[in-house]
């Protein structure tokens, strides 16, 4: 479990985060949901060790982040870090020699599932294919849990579907993920757990099968109720 | 295998009821093999812990059965598949009593309604199959 407990974190007087307390399992969808600046990325960032907190604690399986507990984690940032003029082949070839947990029979699989050929290069991929093949490199590692930044952000509808596809495919299976969006209609069915964040705080955290069961509420209404209220 | 879902109720009970009525109409079989909880959450493109739920709860009320390993199938108790049936027939005809009491209509006009309505479907039936 990636815990969190009242993360605080400020750019000189501005709070970017103001006491973030959630919790995400493994096994299970956490989707991080909020507009452009609730703090998505920079929580994202946080748990990675990517960027200074001053206050809070964060815990993977119990313990505080430490490089050894990093090794356990996958972030997937929303753009492309790879050099353009690779191929996808050229792509995999860097990602074994540089990462011990580069899974390359996976990342020849999930290329597989979207459809894409590994002779292609990076620069010439639409943008629904570059957001795919930037998926593939993290599901491509061997993590407990994988941290996804916007996935589905400016790509078309078919991309989408394809990478909604994923959340129920075994490429996930048994992981924790935590996704960030700020567009839920895509994955409404496929997530376990939302956490509706504003203003660098999380506004509420609940399981989406549970306020449908009890309350008869779709994750958006309850959005609507926290947000609009 | 296709489900509309409605966003504002459990997902789980929504497979559930798609299953039972697949049952009720004899699309699925008695024994007959249903997709592992994978497969299915693809299909259907929802949570795999959602379909692990619905099984889990099918098979509490014997809906499912799992032998071992082998992937689970539809009960072969007949008895059980009536079961389904009737309490399926029982919910629609609750909730159509429901709704027409509501409109305040007498008793005789809604027999002739249902009545007129039901043949209205048997002709186009025959139609279809001219």
């Amino acid at each position: 479990m990636i815990k969190l407990t009242n993360i605080e974190k400020r750019y000189g007087r501005k709070k970017i985060l103001n006491g973030v307390t959630f919790e995400a399992d493994k096994g299970q969808i956490t989707c991080l949901i909020g507009i452009n600046g609730a703090g998505k990325t920079t929580i994202l960032q946080s748990i990675m060790g990517l960027t200074p907190y001053q206050k809070g604690e964060i815990t993977i399986d119990g313990e505080k982040l430490s490089p050894k507990m990093l090794e356990k984690i996958t972030y997937i940032p929303d753009t492309m870090t790879l050099l353009p003029k690779m191929r996808i082949k050229d792509a995999f070839q860097f990602m074994d020699d540089f990462y011990q947990n580069w899974n390359g029979e996976r990342a020849k699989e999930i290329l597989e599932f979207f459809k894409l050929k590994e002779d292609e290069r990076i620069s010439q991929l639409s943008k629904g294919n570059t957001a795919k093949v930037n998926l593939l490199m993290g599901l491509a590692m061997e993590a407990d849990y994988i941290l996804m930044d916007e996935p589905f952000s400016g790509i078309d509808i078919f991309s989408r579907e394809q990478i909604a596809d994923v959340f129920s495919s075994h490429l996930v299976e048994d992981r924790g993920v935590i996704i960030t969006t700020h567009e839920i209609s895509d994955i409404e069915h496929l997530i376990d757990k939302a956490v509706l964040l504003a203003d660098g705080a999380v506004k509420k955290e609940f399981m989406t099968e549970q306020v449908r069961e009890e309350e008869g509420k779709s994750v958006i209404d309850v959005m609507r109720e926290v947000y609009q209220g | 295998m296709d489900i509309r879902f409605d966003k504002r109720e459990a997902v789980y009970i929504q497979v559930i009821r798609y299953f039972k009525e697949q049952i009720a109409i004899g699309e699925l079989k008695s024994g007959q093999e249903i997709p592992s909880r994978r497969e299915l959450a693809q299909r259907l493109k929802i949570n795999p812990n959602t379909v692990q739920r619905a099984y889990k709860e099918m098979e509490e009320e014997g809906l499912i059965y799992t032998d071992g390993n082998k992937p689970s199938m539809i009960t072969k108790e007949t008895g059980r598949i009536k079961e389904i049936r009737e309490s399926l027939i029982d919910e629609a005809i609750d909730q159509f009593v429901d709704r027409i009491t509501s409109l305040q209509i007498p008793k005789e006009q809604v027999f002739d309604l249902v009545q007129s309505k039901l043949n209205e479907l048997g002709r186009e039936d025959e139609e279809k199959h001219d």
